[in-house]
């Protein structure tokens, strides 16, 4: 993503040094030595910045569960044709908890009606959390309509075993 | 009490959103058979249960919220939002509310 402006603030770091400090603060005296090594997917990367960049669809999954990026979490894009989602391509979350590459962009950001389904089920099941079978959510399905192609629409998307969140981020 | 249940609330206002078409699927059928169409009250809840206690059971159930009518917002991220979930246990209460904005959806088991 080339036009894509990364950076990282000085307030930004220093919450995340108080997250180390809060993690190390938490741990046993024996996983001391490992605490102090460089912080888990969610804290990998510096924030994104999008502001100002070209008209597109970019998610981020957050697993409120566990407090983290939700690494490995596969997603379904689909676009609605007549009654139908038809599939677009599934993707599979980073360690940054977006996917490599927007949803859609330039000529593929198309007004419509497009379904994004989260394989919570597998996703909990592959971190060995104890739910019940079945667990309440399995296949999340998360709908959303591109209206203005002018705009960029970024979708944070926050969820655990009980509960989800998705609003218009920025 | 047994049977699914829900509760709407327009996070805009602070107010309980009335009005709101409500539709239960069994999404374990395909294609889903719709079981219950109703509209939320003053309270923002349905005058009966979405599901009945009665007929409370396991399976795969979808609510189905018709945001969109009610909002009118040209540039609204949803225009009905489902929310997918499972009964594992038919003898608990299955409370499931919408905490809702034209760009902000939320949901949870409640109870």
């Amino acid at each position: 993503m080339p036009n894509q402006v990364v950076s990282r603030p000085a307030r930004r770091q220093f919450a995340l040094s108080g997250l180390a400090l809060g993690a190390a603060a938490l741990a046993p005296h024996g996983a001391l030595a490992q605490a102090a090594k460089p912080a888990g997917p969610a804290q990998a990367s510096g924030p994104i910045v999008l502001h100002g960049v070209s008209p597109r669809l970019t998610v981020h999954a957050l697993d409120t569960f566990h407090g983290a990026a939700a690494t490995g979490l596969r997603i379904d894009f689909s676009k609605l044709e007549g009654s139908q989602y038809k599939l677009l391509r599934s993707i599979v979350v980073n360690a940054n908890g977006r996917s490599d590459d927007p949803l859609l962009i330039g000529e593929t950001y198309q007004a419509g009606d497009y379904e994004l389904l989260l394989h919570v089920d597998d996703y909990f099941a592959g971190k060995q959390a104890r739910l019940p079978t079945p667990p309440f959510l399995t296949k999340l399905p998360v709908r959303i309509r591109v209206a203005n192609t002018a705009e960029r629409i970024h979708l944070p998307i926050q969820f655990g075993p009980w509960s989800y969140t998705y609003s218009r981020g920025s | 009490m047994t049977g699914i249940t829900t509760h709407v609330l327009n996070i805009t206002n602070g107010r309980p959103l009335a009005g709101l078409q409500v539709d239960l699927y069994d999404v374990a059928t395909n294609p889903p058979t719709r079981m219950n169409t109703t509209r939320t009250n003053a309270d923002g809840r349905t005058n009966a249960p979405m599901l009945a206690g009665k007929d409370a059971r396991t399976g795969h159930f979808e609510l189905r919220f018709h945001v969109g009518d009610h909002f009118k917002a040209s540039d609204g991220l949803s225009d009905v939002v489902p929310v997918r979930f499972s009964i594992f246990d038919a003898k608990q209460h299955y409370h499931v509310p919408m905490l809702c904005a034209p760009w902000f959806f939320s949901t949870y088991r409640g109870s």
